[in-house]
């Protein structure tokens, strides 16, 4: 039977349908128009979860699920729960940005992003800028030290010091011909421009430069080279499979015996110090390798809360608390989150655009803040119509006109499985002082 | 000039185990045109194997023997509950590579499920280089390169010197012929498979003796030098696959001395690509007709 509709039913009809198409369309820009009341605010973890970067993600998780526990616990944001969801970049470009459009377009009430790291920050911060995505960037790489884009934030400090860092250690301990022994990966050759100007200006020499292909059978052709220019010191990022094939190939070759070995905060992840541990043994890794990482003291009121919220995450185990409540990184993500939580609390307001420009208001010290330590006083002060500066777990957090915000770094060794220790700390004046020499 | 000779030898470490892992891939290929693009993966089970049996102090030998005896059966298994149920119902050559795919990702989840998305190491003692010279090479190396001797001097004798090799290569020129002929080509190729997973097993196991660190990704990234020689001597070409294993062996680690370390790989493809350039069909290889996908 054919049913006739009469004219203003069909109009009914239709308008219901564009009511409808609206608030589909309407779910992917919610954190533009603001949170529907009673939602769940979305965090996003835009990292690699899987491939040679694939500790990065855990990382990220122990930081962001330590924060949303203790917002929720402490009634939320503006009315809404708090929660986080991992993004896997797969840590390539081309993988990242399907992800992250995919993200923008389909995840509801996404409020904002911890992450990219390195490897895809180059093709995804534009993009999440055009969407008005407020993140807290984990990549060191320089492209971003002078950024204009409004909705990138960096916590940690940018690669740019991080060599510095390195090479002042380096310095510090009389050696004086460096070989550098970096994957041939963005990440991580960003960072061998800096630990070659620094080592210089300091009065070292570096006596190879070997960018190595990653994930070959063997590496003694390499080391073999690298060994007949008799250097003192390695500085090093790679991956843990090319570390293992080559530092094992290094101690074969060396009779037995490594050279010191200073590298970026990539050797003090928990899979790569594994994969040299079985290659090389724990014993010669503790002798010979330090790692270089932001600073942030494991101690203090901030501490403490990271480390209680941390411990009261569900399913995590004690290995993995282990690992993560010493983490710098663990803890800037932490901290972003809290930030963005506190910025919003602030702005009155859910909506990306409004809240990302209260970040600095929370964050940057300045005359008459109230300094807090956590989500639960931060949230409280402002509540009571006080200006505050949150310093967290990873430090204190001061943005410049270019939305980055630099520090000390520790340099750390392996103590057994899952544990570090700081050997020592690189002030960030005598990284300004040597950053500033031609 | 040391470093030249140093380079030499370490190529000829590398074209040994290119030389193990490429002369199974490709025999299995010439007589069953199924591109096993698994036997990446099952190298890495192999090795895994292995690890277990130095886990359970069985040493160095122990090792070698688990780890090539898995790869030998899996091989087998593989082909008469995966491949030929495949072939019987039509399965031409995408559509089979298409079923190793997906079998070298059911492997290498299964790894990763067992054991975990870690780093592994044989627990065996280590040894320090020995040096002939510039020649710098530790005995696991003077093992492997003994082994893929031994080994491509067994590959032809069983070729040239044996009834069974000679219904192999009949099946391998041409199947449906030597059928007729009243060669039991199902065995034959049992056999085959037999001999390749042999080869996939003790290709694995040298390789993460001489990574020294594995996961369950590395013997599917290690297909690909893999193809490289197998496609550069002549697909179905054994001969062609240890020549080529020599070729990609040495020209890898003089790149690293030469030009630069980390075009080790791209110099592999620039090689192959230029002797394919001038000989389509590979180093030793007589044009290549197409032929069925045999199981």
């Amino acid at each position: 039977m054919h049913v006739r509709v009469s004219g203003s039913k069909w109009r009914l009809v239709l308008a219901a349908a564009a009511a409808a198409a609206l608030a589909a369309t309407g779910a992917g820009a919610a954190g533009v128009a603001g949170a529907a009341s009673k939602s769940s605010l979305v965090f996003a973890e835009l990292n690699p979860f899987s491939g040679p970067d694939a500790a990065f993600g855990p990382e990220m998780v122990a930081g962001c699920d330590a924060a949303v526990g203790l917002i929720d616990h402490h009634g939320g944001i503006l009315g809404h729960k708090a929660t986080c969801k991992g993004v896997d970049t797969h840590g390539d470009p081309a993988d990242a940005v399907p992800a992250a459009e995919q993200m923008i377009a389909t995840v509801p009430n996404l409020a904002g992003v911890i992450g990219p790291s390195s490897d895809e920050a180059l093709a995804t911060v534009p993009i999440l800028n055009r969407a008005k995505v407020p993140m807290m960037a984990d990549t060191g790489q320089s492209a971003f030290t002078h950024t204009t884009s409004q909705y990138f934030w960096r916590i940690s400090p940018a690669d740019d010091v991080k060599g510095y860092a390195m090479a002042l250690y380096a310095h510090a301990h009389h050696e004086t011909r460096a070989a550098l022994v970096f994957g041939n990966t963005v990440g991580a050759q960003s960072d061998t421009v800096t630990v070659l100007k620094g080592f210089k200006a300091l009065g070292g020499k570096v006596v190879d430069n070997v960018k190595i292909a990653l994930d070959q059978p063997s590496y003694n052709t390499e080391v073999e080279s690298m060994l007949g220019k008799h250097p003192d010191v390695i500085f090093t990022e790679t991956d843990p499979a090319t570390a293992a094939t080559f530092f094992s190939d290094l101690k074969q070759l060396n009779h037995t015996h490594l050279i010191p070995i200073v590298g970026s905060e990539v050797t003090l992840e928990a899979n790569w110090v594994q994969a040299m541990v079985r290659a090389v043994g724990g014993k010669t890794l503790k002798s010979y390798q330090v790692g270089v990482q932001p600073y942030a003291p494991p101690s203090g009121a901030a501490y403490t809360t990271f480390n209680g919220a941390l411990h009261a995450v569900k399913g995590f185990s004690k290995t993995t608390i282990a690992v993560y409540s010493t983490d710098p990184y663990a803890m800037g993500y932490y901290d972003s989150v809290n930030i963005y939580a506190l910025a919003m609390i602030k702005a009155h307001s859910t909506n990306r655009s409004a809240f990302n420009r209260d970040i600095t208001a929370v964050s940057n010290p300045g005359h008459g803040k109230v300094v807090v330590h956590s989500f639960a006083q931060g949230a409280k002060d402002l509540a009571a119509g006080k200006s505050i500066e949150y310093v967290g777990a990873s430090g204190q957090v001061d943005f410049n006109r270019w939305h980055n915000s630099t520090g000390a770094f520790e340099v750390a060794g392996f103590v057994h499985a899952g544990k570090i220790r700081i050997v020592d700390v690189v002030s960030s004046a005598q990284i300004a002082q040597l950053s500033s020499k031609r | 000039m040391h470093a030249f000779i140093a380079a030499l030898g370490f190529g000829i470490v590398t074209a040994a185990i290119l030389a193990i892992a490429s002369v199974g891939f490709t025999l299995q290929f010439g007589a069953t045109n199924i591109f096993n693009l698994a036997f990446g993966s099952t190298m890495t089970a192999s090795a895994f194997v292995a690890y277990v049996a130095t886990e359970a102090n069985l040493g160095l030998w122990g090792a070698v023997v688990f780890g090539a005896l898995f790869g030998t059966v899996f091989s087998v298994l593989l082909n008469r509950a995966v491949y030929l149920p495949f072939v019987k119902r039509g399965a031409r050559l995408f559509e089979m590579i298409i079923v190793a795919i997906a079998v070298t990702l059911l492997i290498s989840n299964i790894i990763q499920a067992v054991w975990g998305a870690s780093f592994f190491t044989l627990k065996l003692a280590p040894t320090p280089a020995l040096n002939f010279g510039a020649l710098a090479f530790t005995r696991d190396e003077l093992g492997i390169i003994g082994v893929a001797v031994a080994a491509m001097l067994c590959v032809h004798a069983l070729l040239h010197h044996t009834r069974l090799g000679q219904a192999m290569r009949a099946t391998a020129t041409n199947p449906a012929l030597a059928r007729n002929c009243g060669i039991p080509t199902t065995r034959v190729i049992d056999v085959v498979w037999a001999v390749s997973g042999l080869l996939c097993g003790l290709g694995g196991v040298a390789l993460v003796l001489v990574t020294t660190s594995f996961n369950p990704q590395t013997g599917t990234e290690f297909i690909i030098p893999i193809l490289a020689v197998a496609v550069l001597g002549g697909i179905g070409q054994p001969y062609g696959a240890m020549l080529g294993a020599v070729v990609i062996g040495l020209m890898t680690q003089l790149s690293a001395l030469v030009i630069s370390p980390e075009y080790k790989q791209a110099v592999a493809f620039v090689t192959l690509v230029v002797v394919l350039l001038l000989r389509p069909q590979g180093i030793l290889s007589e044009v290549a007709e197409q032929k069925e996908v045999v199981a």
